[in-house]
């Protein structure tokens, strides 16, 4: 088993990297909120999920988070009377993404919450490694 | 000769320290995890109190039971206040807090470490 606080870092690494997947679902689906399809009646962009799972690392002995998948939303578009808009249906009624920008921006800030606990963790563990080999520095 | 019973001790509580600081960074990672329950390392008093007392080896041909006398410190799932609806029982809060105590009680280990260093070395110099 290698050293805890380098498999510390290793840990914090996959969850930097899992909350990053994660901010760029969440930024494809905020740029997309408008996306519209290009032909008549065409289905719009359909926003995307992300999903994490717990591994057990057996060298490390710990659990890494990795993103178990990202899926697609399905809940249904919201349509709206643009008669003017190239996707519009005979009826005039386009069917608009179902993002919702407020959903967006409330899952971004957790994001940007839990990356930044990840990297506190990351900056501690190389903190107490240096701490040990400082130990070598006055002996 | 052995070494100091302090630094032993030093040396045993910073192997369990990042042992625990590796079970906080598994919480914070799985912190959006669905289903992931919190762990945490049984207290180091508790793992202090079930070391077994060793015999002294006054001579090369004792032989030591296993270990070094401290007993492994053993993994629980730690008790959070709230589960969400996920199943996710990560209080980010408290493992933040929890990071903060060992980053302070290993800074201070390690100082003893090496405050017992330079006494041995004052007398050696």
């Amino acid at each position: 088993m290698p050293d805890p606080l380098q498999a510390t870092l290793r840990i914090a690494g996959s969850g930097l990297e899992a909350q990053s997947v994660r901010l760029r679902v969440i930024s494809e689906n905020i740029a997309n909120a408008q996306s519209t399809g290009d032909t008549p009646g065409a289905d719009p962009y359909t926003r995307q999920t992300i999903s994490f799972d717990s591994a057990l690392d057996r060298s490390l002995g710990a659990p890494l988070v990795r993103v178990k998948t990202i899926g697609r939303d399905d809940a249904p578009y919201k349509v709206e009377h643009d008669p003017g808009n190239p996707a519009a249906d005979a009826a005039g009624f386009v069917k608009m993404p179902n993002v919702d920008v407020l959903t967006e921006l409330a899952d971004m800030r957790e994001a940007n919450r839990t990356y930044e606990a990840n990297l506190q963790v990351a900056k501690q563990s190389a903190e107490l490694l240096g701490q040990t080999v400082n130990l070598l520095k006055d002996a | 000769m052995s070494q100091p019973y302090v630094l032993q001790l030093a040396a045993q509580r910073t192997q369990w320290l990042s042992a625990r600081d590796v079970l906080i960074a598994g919480n914070i990672a799985n912190a959006n995890t669905p289903g992931y329950q919190a762990t945490d390392l049984q207290p180091f008093s508790a793992v202090l109190d079930s070391a077994e007392v060793s015999m002294a080896s006054t001579n090369p041909a004792h032989m030591t039971p296993g270990g070094d006398g401290f007993a492994e410190a053993r993994v629980v799932e730690s008790d959070t206040p709230e589960t969400t609806l996920s199943g996710n029982s990560v209080d980010i809060e408290n493992e933040m807090i929890k990071l903060g105590d060992v980053n302070r009680e290993y800074t201070m280990a390690t100082n003893i470490k090496r405050v017992v260093h330079q006494m041995i070395m004052s007398v050696l110099k």
